[in-house]
């Protein structure tokens, strides 16, 4: 067999956590590309009319570095229990190969088990090497996580407009760049040090936002149009749980699904895979933190999500905080998402005012 | 007391079974009527707008059984009509207990799931009727289907002798029914009119309205129509056509339907048309490999997706259009 170019499927920054760990097993990657509308239209024109939209983007991040030579893509199974994306893999690798693509399609399960068995069976390296990858993996992951949450804070708060995403966009791509493990303490610090020195308003009493919903769409910016980013300009501070480390997390230990299930038993007795209890809990969470503000994210016609959101829907009667849903797919309009967010962004602006007034007349 | 079942989505999953329990344990049921334009209004207006089109039918049957009547209806027809309603939340099946008949009942490990959709059918039912909802969780994978039917009693203050007796004669009327489908089936694959495949989900199928008459426009156009639910599953045929896909669905329906569509193939088939609602997730997975199994063997294959905007016009002319291409 030839020798085995890999890419993947593209996950917002965690990309590059990825591209990293591929690369430390000792094999050529020609990573996904990103993700713009020309990489979603070519992903729907191949695709399944009715299947969700991640398998449609992931297709047309291939697409490009197929173009480029890549000839194994590797695809998670089952993240989400009893979700669709457990086919993913089956039908991108069907859809592929009827539009004609020699493609070695590896279809992994989510369990250390099947990971590190597939994994070995393609690079063919040691135990400790791939343990080596595993690890640098992990801190760059760790690494790019941890931007992302103060950039969150930074970013309403900076006195200088567009400061932050500046320093974030230099950020990301010294930390794609890093490939030895051993500057990978001094890269932390610099990064650390450039973050810091984003001149900040710190007395400023800010709307607090959630993000919560289906862990694709929330996690990457260019699927979502960077709600993260508009919001954050308009002086509103964003809050997500989701990300892969808690997917992770979540794989390895159980008791977090036990915990979430306890609390959202008013709501709903059962898991309805995907992450559609996780939206359930993240909303009754937040609203016990005070925030000032909901937005669901989905896919359209994501299943988990769908039938969570009536139930969203009720929390939000019954508390009154401000509650959007946006669901995405190839046909929404970034002007369209645009429009409601401003008009969200007022909603909030008020709640938040109306909130503080209360408190100074008590 | 009367007991209240929607009359569509996961009732078609078991028909007859429900409501001979419930009468066998001596409650009144009543069922919701069958699908008609005012159902699947109510339906519409109150479902999640990205739902599936089978789960707004739901929906509508469910406000139907709450009594809560559209605007224009004299007041006077409004009021509860049942004291419950019965929503099972349907998780997951032993692979063997789909098919009811013991003769090809075949004893695997594998536990299958049900659409994700149904897990949460009881919750978001209670925060749309008024009525209370009886429901159980039926998950095969961790109790037997009798000894979930044996809690369910409990909750409607029965004793497990009766609820034994009720559970037996319901499984023996459900037998009955299943035994005269397949003396139809094996009558029906001997006729010598084209023979087409009706495959998709059973509340599809059975549901006259949903499926716009498309069993009787078939016959009006010269053809046989056969569901694939009717097709028995026979250990005694091992089937000719090795199916081309190595997909192993974890879905009930997923998994039934593959094996139903290879023992098929057997016979001589004229024609295949898959009927999905609109929006459903499942079927955005299972059509890819239906439609290949059919290909494959150079069998015509039509797509049919249903929702409340289907003209029968359209279908009508759809359907003379594949039987031309059978010719």
């Amino acid at each position: 067999m030839e020798k085995p170019i890999i890419t993947f499927a593209r996950w917002g920054n965690y990309t590059v956590a990825f591209k990293t760990l591929f690369e430390e097993l000792g094999l050529k990657v020609i990573p996904p590309e990103k993700t713009t509308s020309q990489t979603i239209a070519e992903g729907a024109k191949i695709a399944p009319e009715m299947f969700c939209f991640p398998l449609k983007v992931t297709l047309g991040n291939y697409l490009p570095a197929l173009r480029k030579g890549a000839n194994t893509i590797f695809m998670v199974q089952n993240v989400g229990g009893s979700c669709r994306q457990r086919y993913y893999g089956v039908i991108q690798e069907k859809m592929l190969k009827e539009n004609g693509w020699k493609i070695n399609f590896v279809d992994f399960r989510a369990t250390p088990k099947d990971i590190y068995s597939k994994i070995k069976e393609i690079s063919g390296a040691s135990f400790w090497q791939i343990i080596r990858a595993a690890r640098f993996f992990f801190k760059k992951l760790r690494l790019v996580e941890k931007i992302e949450k103060m950039a969150q804070y930074l970013r309403p708060r900076e006195v200088e407009k567009g400061e932050t995403d500046r320093v974030l966009q230099w950020c990301f791509s010294e930390v794609e760049r890093m490939n030895r493990e051993k500057d990978f303490p001094k890269l932390k610090k610099e990064v650390f040090k450039r973050l810091a020195e984003i001149k900040v308003d710190k007395d400023k009493d800010l709307p607090r936002v959630a993000l919560i919903g289906e862990i694709y769409t929330v996690c990457d910016p260019t699927i979502n149009f960077e709600v993260e980013k508009k919001l954050g300009n308009e002086e509103i501070e964003i809050h997500r749980e989701m990300d892969i480390t808690y997917q992770i997390k979540k794989l390895i230990f159980p008791w977090k699904d036990w915990i979430i299930q306890r609390k959202i038993n008013p709501y709903l007795k059962s898991t309805v895979g995907g992450h559609g209890r996780d939206a359930i809990y993240e909303m009754l969470h937040y609203i016990k933190k005070d925030f000032d503000g909901i937005i669901h994210l989905l896919p359209f016609g994501c299943m988990p999500e769908i039938t969570v959101r009536p139930i969203l829907e009720k929390i939000h009667q019954e508390s009154g905080i401000p509650f959007l849903s946006l669901s995405l797919d190839e046909q929404v309009a970034e002007v369209g998402i645009d429009t409601r967010l401003e008009a969200f962004i007022d909603v909030v602006e008020n709640y938040h005012n109306k909130k503080h007034e209360d408190i100074l007349r008590h | 007391m009367t007991i209240g079942i929607p009359r569509a989505l996961i009732y078609w999953k078991r028909p007859y079974f429900w409501e001979s329990f419930f009468e066998n344990l001596g409650f009144e049921v009543l069922l919701s009527p069958k699908t008609n334009k005012e159902i699947v209004e109510m339906g519409v207006k109150v479902a999640d707008p990205e739902t599936c089109f089978s789960n707004k039918v739901y929906f509508g049957h469910l406000i139907w059984l709450d009594g809560l009547q559209p605007a224009h209806h004299p007041p006077a027809s409004a009021g509860p009509k049942c004291d419950l309603i019965f929503v099972p939340r349907l998780k997951a099946v032993d692979e063997h207990s789909f098919i009811s008949h013991p003769r090809s009942a075949r004893v695997t490990e594998g536990k299958l799931e049900y659409c994700p959709k149904f897990f949460g059918l009881p919750d978001l039912s209670k925060i749309l009727v008024k009525t209370p909802i009886l429901t159980e969780t039926f998950d095969e994978r961790k109790e037997k289907f009798e000894k979930t039917l044996a809690r369910l009693g409990k909750k409607l203050k029965k004793r497990i002798k009766e609820v034994e007796e009720a559970t037996k004669k319901a499984f023996s009327k459900e037998k009955e029914i299943k035994e005269k489908e397949e003396q139809d089936f094996l009558e029906k694959i001997k006729s010598q009119k084209p023979k087409i495949v009706l495959i998709s989900h059973p509340y599809n199928l059975y549901d006259e309205y949903v499926n716009l008459r498309i069993k009787e426009k078939l016959e009006k156009l010269g053809a046989e129509s056969i569901f694939i639910d009717e097709v028995p599953i026979s250990i005694n045929q091992p089937p000719q056509h090795k199916s081309a896909s190595n997909i192993k669905f974890h879905w009930e329906f997923g998994k039934e339907i593959m094996e139903k569509i290879e023992t098929i193939l057997n016979h001589d088939i004229a024609g295949a048309i898959q009927i999905s609602s609109f929006a459903c997730g499942c079927d955005a997975v299972l059509k890819e490999f239906v439609e290949r199994e059919f290909k494959q063997n150079k069998i015509p294959f039509l797509y049919l997706m249903i929702d409340e905007q289907t003209g029968e016009a359209g279908l009508q002319t759809r359907l003379e259009a594949f039987i031309d291409t059978l010719k």
